[in-house]
């Protein structure tokens, strides 16, 4: 196993140790509700990673076809949706502690369910065509269009005025938005999160391309090659 | 229930999905080698 793989366990459990005894208690909220912020701010900045890695991916494949690539989008945008998931999850708990409900429908919340919905019609496509080549070539079309919605529905509609969201402002990118303590926990658990993302992905991946590597020797006359990731 | 109890049980949650994670890293490198 590589060393940085290692280095994520005491890693993040420093990090879960400062979310919860070296960052104070943040001015404007239910005592102990914002600290959710160092969970739910990098796995929403992780779900959009995720389908930037599935267009990136998505676009390789349409520009020079090869499994692997095929493999690496519908991964990518897995653990994409996966993200999604978690951050509405967290930030529905978040809303019962500060506003006494689950759910609002406020702006962030509705367009965040619209882009469950587009990378969950994703699968839904990829379920639904048999015949390999055609499946990765609909669906790498289908992630490069999916991805344009995502910096509307991640950065701009919610920000719209006239809509009036209660979701707390750009605290992340305000120069007096946040104190020290949270700067270094929440740049801390970026990279914690993102370690984890890159190994799961590296995981699935391996995993996806041996699946593929026995299913070609399992055909009389194979012909494909067989591409190793690195672990 | 003070902010220690949610600490040690977001602790026992990462240290078991390391754990997982490690098993599967081994099992796919044992897979690897054998291909």
């Amino acid at each position: 196993m590589r060393p940085w793989k290692w280095l994520l366990l005491p890693w993040l459990s420093l990090v879960i140790v400062g979310v919860f005894r070296y960052a104070r208690e943040a001015q404007g909220f239910i005592p102990g509700a914002a600290r959710i912020m160092f969970f739910h701010i990098p796995q929403a900045m992780l779900c959009t990673v995720g389908f930037l890695m599935s267009m990136i991916f998505a676009w390789r494949y349409l520009l020079k076809p090869n499994a692997v690539d095929d493999i690496k989008s519908a991964t990518a945008a897995e653990l994409g949706l996966l993200c999604c998931i978690l951050t509405t999850i967290s930030g529905s708990l978040f809303a019962k502690v500060q506003w006494q409900s689950y759910w609002n429908w406020d702006p962030r919340e509705t367009t965040i369910v619209i882009l469950m919905l587009i990378y969950a019609a994703y699968f839904a496509l990829r379920a639904s065509v048999e015949d390999p080549d055609r499946r990765a070539r609909l669906a790498a079309t289908y992630s490069l269009f999916a991805f344009v919605t995502v910096p509307f529905l991640v950065f701009v509609i919610p920000r719209i005025p006239a809509l009036n969201s209660f979701h707390p402002k750009a605290v992340l990118w305000s120069s007096d938005g946040m104190s020290r303590d949270y700067k270094i926990v929440l740049y801390s658990a970026f990279l914690g999160f993102g370690g984890i993302f890159a190994w799961l992905f590296n995981l699935a991946v391996r995993v996806r391309v041996m699946e593929q590597a026995h299913e070609f020797e399992q055909l009389p006359a194979s012909s494909g090659s067989v591409v190793k990731v690195r672990g | 229930m003070g902010f220690d109890f949610f600490m040690w049980v977001t602790l026992v949650i990462w240290a078991g999905l390391f754990l997982y994670l490690f098993r599967v890293e081994a099992k796919v490198s044992q897979l690897e080698k054998r291909q």
